[in-house]
């Protein structure tokens, strides 16, 4: 019985071809656009938060004096004696900062690192609340960063996993970064602030002086500086004044600030993105459902006539749901073949050149995708189902001998 | 076997209330072959839907083999109609879309007589209306007559014991109605189907037990 219905089904989007393509066509550029849309935004979203986060940070607080490189686009705290307490600006409780991540820098020679002349800079960081320094890994080993390990700016020399002598202390080469074009960035040697003090000792009796005093910034408690992202909708000129009104004997420098805009811009972007998907899928149902509407009053006779022979209302309604659900499943398959097709070429061009300048775009895993494929089928299938419904229900519930005589 | 009592049929239309059958007691006898005649518009089409329960009567009651018809759920009554009663139209009521066998199946797979080789069985009524070869014939490859005795194979699948029969012949040739109405006529006889067939062709009535003249929407003889 399933069978038949299916194969009355079949042979009805077959009687009228062209208007049962166009409705297939129509569904399926809908669920290719919710498929396409999905994934792309989910990779885009991926892709955001590891490309805005290499963006760095929007404003740098150091102690007031200190040198800052203002011509890097990336901001990065410089090597200096002056410290800041690590809790200022938690302190300070500052509603115009989003994250923000402490550093300790110091530059040491003789340290063992480079050739034996070379000047280093140290960089401690908190890994839990780093989002400068961790987005450009490029390389790293399989586990968590640890106490004793190491990453490498892209300028130094160094195997993954191999032991790099500091100051004659073992320590493991954890990881590498990417280029970035920041000096600081490009020679630095970074470790968790928990290495980086552990160094305190051997660090005093390689500083020039040789006095053996260990730098202020590797005591606890003490930092070179902070990175900081602004809040949502804050603009860098509020979070300044509110930093420089509620924390003494500090310096601000804000970042470029073209990045803060690009990065809250595509946010709100996606989020129009989103909006647009949402009405194209709504106005694909609305206009799915008045075909429907017309295809049930079309057909009224026929259906009066499977009331007459015995059909029940369920059996009539199964009738009409399966041949909307044929229609729109199979528009549905088609829009994820058509999204998988404008997804390659996406990647064959768009993704390739940002690829190609460095840009990172991080396609959503297989699973997800296959889950977005099945997500659109079945919602295409329920808008058909959504957009037959109640036509076929009413006109299941008239005497079959109004539907067989076409009474309106 | 066929008893209504004080049926009316109204409808409600732009210009008011129409009154399409105004109170109509009617008794047939099982395996009986009766005539409803009059002209059209008398209300004799509204008074076969009622009594096959494709139309609910806006008073009165329909009792079939003991069963008040429209006093059962809506599934039920589907149940019913599809078990007990044949229908013959007076149109081309084949569904276009499905081969001869399979729409004179399908009254039997929707009533789920699985007990019942239900292919076995449409294609021995169709071959026994003469439509043997037809069998994978699509309606559009048939003729308007082999069409109609299609319908009437249909309206048999289920073992009816009412065959209602709806102008069945009024758009067919002479030759044809005649051949139709012999079917009809042999299901009758052979089967001892009771026969209830609505025309306004008073040469086709004059076979049968009883006739029925309504006018107006009541029983005028």
């Amino acid at each position: 019985m399933r069978w038949l219905l299916l194969s009355l089904a079949l042979q009805n989007l077959g009687r009228r071809k062209a208007r049962s393509l166009l409705l297939i066509a129509a569904v399926a550029l809908g669920s290719g656009v919710v498929f396409t849309g999905a994934v792309l935004m989910q990779s885009i979203d991926r892709s955001m938060a590891v490309g805005f986060t290499r963006l760095g940070a929007d404003m740098m607080v150091v102690p007031e004096g200190a040198l800052t490189n203002i011509t890097a686009s990336l901001l990065a705290v410089e090597p200096s004696e002056l410290v800041l307490d690590a809790d200022v600006l938690a302190k300070a409780r500052l509603a115009s900062l989003g994250r923000i991540a402490a550093q300790k820098i110091v530059r040491v020679e003789h340290s063992g690192i480079g050739s034996h002349h070379d000047s280093a800079d140290l960089i401690g960081f908190e890994p839990a609340r780093d989002f400068t320094v961790q987005p450009w890994l490029v390389e790293k080993l399989n586990r968590p960063l640890q106490q004793g390990d190491v990453i490498l700016g892209a300028a130094r020399d160094g195997v993954l996993g191999s032991q790099l002598l500091i100051f004659g202390k073992p320590h493991v080469v954890y990881g590498r970064l990417g280029r970035t074009g920041v000096g600081t960035h490009e020679r630095g040697v970074f470790m968790s602030f928990a290495t980086l003090e552990a160094l305190g000792e051997a660090i005093g009796g390689g500083m020039g002086g040789g006095h053996g005093a260990k730098p202020a910034v590797l005591a606890p408690g003490k930092v070179s500086g902070f990175l900081a992202e602004l809040a949502p909708g804050a603009t860098p000129l509020q979070a300044r004044f509110a930093i420089l009104s509620n924390v003494k004997g500090v310096k601000v420098v804000a970042g470029d600030t073209t990045l803060s805009g690009i990065r809250q811009g595509l946010a709100a972007l996606l989020d129009g993105i989103l909006a647009l998907m949402v009405l194209m899928f709504i106005s694909t149902a609305l206009m799915v459902s008045v075909l429907f509407s017309a295809i049930v009053t079309e057909r009224r006779a026929e259906l009066g006539l499977l009331k007459a022979i015995g059909a029940r209302r369920a059996q009539v309604l199964g009738v009409m749901v399966t041949e909307a659900m044929l229609a729109t499943g199979i528009g549905g398959i088609l829009g994820v073949v058509l999204g998988v097709l404008v997804m390659r070429l996406f990647e064959r061009s768009l993704v390739y050149y940002l690829e190609n300048v460095g840009v990172p775009f991080l396609w959503v895993d297989l699973p997800r995708t296959i889950a977005f494929a099945v997500g659109a089928i079945v919602l295409a299938c329920a808008i058909g189902v959504a957009g037959v419904l109640y036509p076929a229900w009413r006109a299941s519930r008239r005497d079959a001998y109004d539907l067989v005589r076409g009474g309106a | 076997m066929l008893s209504c009592r004080a049926l009316r049929k109204s409808y409600v239309t732009e210009r008011g209330e129409v009154l399409a059958v105004a109170g109509i007691d009617l008794e047939v006898e099982a395996g009986r072959y009766a005539a409803i005649i009059g002209r059209s518009g008398s209300g004799k089409s509204s008074l076969m839907a009622m009594v096959g329960g494709l139309s609910r009567p806006s008073d009165g009651t329909v009792v079939i083999d003991g069963t008040d018809i429209w006093g059962l759920s809506d599934d039920r009554l589907a149940a019913f109609r599809n078990g007990r009663i044949g229908f013959v139209f007076q149109f081309a009521s084949l569904l276009p879309t499905l081969r001869l066998v399979d729409n004179v199946a399908l009254p039997a797979m929707l009533g789920k007589r699985g007990d019942v080789d239900v292919y076995g069985k449409a294609a021995t009524l169709l071959a026994r209306m003469g439509l043997g070869d037809h069998l994978d014939a699509y309606p559009s490859e048939c003729s308007a007559g082999e069409q109609r005795r299609a319908a009437i194979a249909r309206a048999l699948i289920n073992d009816p014991v009412l065959l209602l029969a709806d102008e069945p012949t009024s758009d067919l040739d002479e030759q044809t109605e005649i051949e139709i109405m012999d079917e009809l006529l042999a299901v009758n006889r052979e089967l001892g189907t009771t026969l209830v067939l609505v025309t306004h062709n008073l040469s086709l009535a004059e076979q049968a037990e009883q006739i029925v003249h309504i006018a107006g929407g009541v029983i005028a003889s």
